[in-house]
Order: C-alpha cells, then structure tokens, then sequence
C-alpha cells in the first residue's frame, strides 16, 4: 500500500484526537484574534440600540440543550443588552425541552443588572402548539398565557403593562434551533401582526435564513457562534462566545488542512494508477 | 360506517380549510374571534398530542421488553428514565427549582438533560472531521467548485481565517448574501407552492393519505 493510500484509509481516532487538542488548547491558552462585525448582527444590535427605554421586546429562546453552546451566548448578549437600553422584556420559549434552561439564563441575567420579575421581565414560559401560541399571542396574549412560568396571572404585572397582542410589540427576537423558530414567527407572526422582527440560529441554519434577511422579512441575522461573539464585541462584555471564536478557528483551520491533505492524496493516487494504466 | 370514515372527514377537511383560507383576508371581528377559538383548540390538541406521544413510545417499547427483540435492554433504560422523570416530575409539581432552591426535578434536567443533549450534538463536530477528511474529494468540476467555496466561507466566518486571508471575509459574505440567498430563495418558493398544490388537493380531497389506511 502506498503512503497516500495509507493516509486516506487513517484511523479516524488521530483525526478524534486533532480536533480534540485544536477544541482544546485555543481554550486553555486564549489568543483573542479581532472579530470582525457583519451587517447582520449589526442590524440586531443597531435596532434594539436605538429603541426608547420601556419598549416592550420579545425574546423567543426557540431552543433545547443540544443547542445551548451557540445560542445561550446568543441569549445572553441581547438579554443584557435589552437590560441596559432598560427595555420590558417579555421572554417564552416554544420548545418544552428547553424551558428550565431559558428561565435559569434569563434569571441570571437579570439578577446581574438588579432587574425585577414581573416590573421589568417576565418568563411566560411554555405553551403546546407551536405556531399555534404565536397566533394566539397575536389574538390576546392573555389567552395564550395567562399566568406566567411561576404561575402568577400575567393580567395586570407591570411589564405587560398596555401590551394585548403582539401587535403591541415593539421588537421581537426568536433565536431558534429548528421548526418553530425564525420562519414560524414570521410567517405566523409578522406578516400578520406586524411587529418588527429579528432572528438568531445555529451556524447550520443561518445560510437557509439569508433569504428572508436579504428581503427585510427580518431586519438582522445572529448566526451561530460567531454572531454570538460579533453581539458580545458590540455589547463590550465579552463572553463564552469570544472566548470559543478561538476553539472554533483552530478547528476550522484543522479540518481545511485535513480536506487539502485527503485531496492531495487522492489526486496523487490517480496519478499514480493513471501512470500504471498507461505503462500496462 | 364508509360516510363516517371517509366521507366525513373529507367534508370537515374541506369546510375548515376553506374557512380558514378565507379567513386570513377577513378583518371582521367574528373572523378574527374564529381565529382565536381555533388556535386555542390547537393548543389544547397540542397537549393531548404529547400524552398519546409518550403512551406511543411506552406501548412500543414495552412491546419490545416484552419480545425480547434485539435491544430491548435500552427499552428498559428508556421505561426507567420516563418513569422516573415523571415521578421526580410530579413530585416537584413541574418545578424546577423553589424560591432559588433546585427541586429534584430541576437536578434530572441541569445534570442529566442538559449535559446528555449537549454531549450528543458536540461529538458531531468530530464525525464531520472524519467524514470531510474521507469523501470531501474534487472528484469532479463541481465538487471541486464546492470544495474552493467551502474552504473560503470556512476560512471567512472564523477571526483565524481573516487574518490569514484577509479577504476570505468578504468574499464569505458575498457567497452567503448573493449565491446562497439566491439559490435558497428559489428552494423556497418551490417548496412553497408544492406546500400550496398539496394544501389545495387536501382541502378538496384529492389527496387522502392523511385519512390512513384499510380498504372501503
């Protein structure tokens, strides 16, 4: 066997192990290379920066744990940037498995800022139905919540104060993992109720939503970790997403390094077995 | 027995999709109050929808133990962690934590879920490597095409990447605004309207696979 034919067929631990250590050292050992910024992000940024303070923004945490290491960070940036601008946040989630972890982060946050449940958040919580709590909410949001994640009515706290529907909304976010996420809350939310809307996801996700980016369905686009970071630098609190922009470079760059290598093999084996053929 | 097994259902097919069609145009009060009932019944069978899920996945499993078909330990595994996330559950009353303080529920979700959904998606990242390193091959024109506009949006969306090439940034954001918002717009709108050609042969009942099986 020839040495490019033995290193297409490598045991696919060494590959385990590269990315392993390129995941593993940018973390112990940080380098803090410059994000650069995107319009997309800006887009989100630039619009909650310039919203009044007491504006009602809705944040829809669309996701579940298996999503927590690109949109947690994504969370977190805006609910601290939305509780510097002291906006009323309204939070709900329209992923059941995901909801304990979107109380505890929206928990945390406000507590860092001195916020107080029902005067300025609330966590809805969740609600079955997926796009049809969206419409609901845009019916009579006290019909598709009427009390909160602890169970207090949500008729008559402060921070829902002159909101009905959605319709009362000055911004909403929906950081979505999958389906209901970014596209339902257009489809079923926007469109109808015309509020403004913004949307973040998973890295994977984020080419499939440039189209409604690109028509102004959305007014910016957070896309993975990456985004994360990009809100992080806009916000001046760096985070978990800076510090991964690291892990994930090195990572990037090892698995481009790998794809060149398997390439030059591959190309030097059918030289080689074009060489044989024409020498037989 | 036929009328109410076929018949039927196709009528309210057709009646509520038309209605509901409609619906959307008219700003009445009355319509919008119609809206209002039927999105509130949809929660409501959301939430029946989840409990004949669970009683689904209990009766299937339990099927499995049962048989002893091959895997049927995990059924066991999956059966103790239901059961126990319910009981924890309904201990707590649905309560992940109480004045600050985590409830037994709220322990099964941060220390179990959480890591376990979190584990399963971050060893991804290691099959893709594997995977890209074995069949992300220029085998062809267009693979090859595929390969240079992945390298450059790869390089582009991480800080290492532009600032080894610097404009591997720009070149990233022209491929994701113009090529795929493009090309992904035009997957849209097909996919739209087979969604509106399916929608319109369900609401007249042409198509009828959603009725199930068994013969007239």
């Amino acid at each position: 066997m020839s040495f490019a034919e033995r290193m297409l067929k490598i045991d696919r631990r060494i590959i385990f192990v590269v990315i392993g250590l390129c995941t593993l050292l940018p973390l112990l050992y940080p380098v803090g290379l410059p994000i650069k910024i995107s319009p997309e992000v800006r887009g989100v940024y630039d619009y909650i920066d310039q919203l009044p303070e007491q504006s009602v923004f809705l944040l829809s945490l669309d996701f579940d744990p298996a999503s927590k290491p690109e949109l947690h960070p994504q969370a977190v940036a805006m609910l601290r940037h939305a509780f510097k601008k002291n906006l009323r946040v309204v939070a709900m989630t329209l992923w059941v498995s995901g909801t304990g972890m979107a109380d505890e982060l929206l928990t945390n946050v406000a507590n860092e800022f001195g916020k107080q449940r029902g005067t300025d958040y609330v966590f809805l919580g969740w609600s079955p139905g997926g796009t049809a709590v969206i419409i609901n909410m845009g019916q009579d949001l006290y019909n598709a919540f009427p009390s909160d994640y602890g169970g207090k009515p949500t008729k008559g706290q402060p921070v829902l104060d002159g909101v009905n529907s959605l319709k009362d909304v000055t911004y909403a976010v929906s950081l979505g993992a999958g389906n209901p996420g970014v596209e339902a809350w257009y489809v079923f939310g926007k469109d109808k109720y015309k509020f403004e809307l913004g949307g973040g996801c998973t890295g994977v996700m984020a080419p499939g939503l440039y189209p409604l980016l690109r028509s102004g369905q959305i007014n910016g686009l957070i896309g993975g970790l990456r985004g994360a970071a990009e809100y992080e630098s806009l916000i001046g609190q760096k985070g978990r997403a800076v510090a991964g922009m690291d892990a994930q470079s090195a990572t990037h760059v090892a698995i481009i390094v790998l794809v060149a290598l398997c390439n030059i093999f591959y190309f030097t084996l059918r030289r080689q077995a074009r060489q044989q053929g024409s020498q037989s | 027995m036929i009328f109410l097994r076929r018949q039927m259902p196709l009528l309210i097919t057709m009646i509520t999709g038309l209605i509901f069609a409609a619906q959307y145009y008219v700003p009445h009060p009355a319509s919008e109050q119609l809206l209002t009932s039927a999105t509130k019944w949809l929660q409501i069978i959301g939430g029946f929808a989840l409990v004949l899920g669970v009683t689904s996945l209990f009766h299937v499993h339990a099927a499995k133990i049962r048989r002893k078909e091959a895997g049927w330990g995990y059924s066991v595994v999956l059966y103790v962690g239901m059961l126990g996330t319910i009981a924890v559950g309904l201990w707590a009353n649905g309560k992940e934590s109480v004045e600050g303080v985590s409830t037994a529920f709220g322990w099964v979700y941060n220390f179990m879920m959480v890591p376990l959904q979190g584990t399963m998606f971050a060893i991804l990242a290691f099959f893709i490597a594997s995977a890209a390193y074995r069949s992300f091959r220029a085998r062809s024109r267009e693979a090859a095409v595929l390969l240079i506009a992945a390298v450059i949006v790869m390089m582009g969306r991480v800080p290492l990447g532009e600032y080894l090439v610097p404009i591997s940034g720009d070149i990233s954001q022209w491929i994701l605004n113009v090529l795929n918002a493009s090309v992904r717009r035009a997957i849209l709108i097909g996919v739209s309207l087979g969604a509106v050609a399916l929608s319109f042969k369900i609401i007249f009942g042409v198509e009828r696979s959603y009725l199930g099986g068994g013969k007239e």
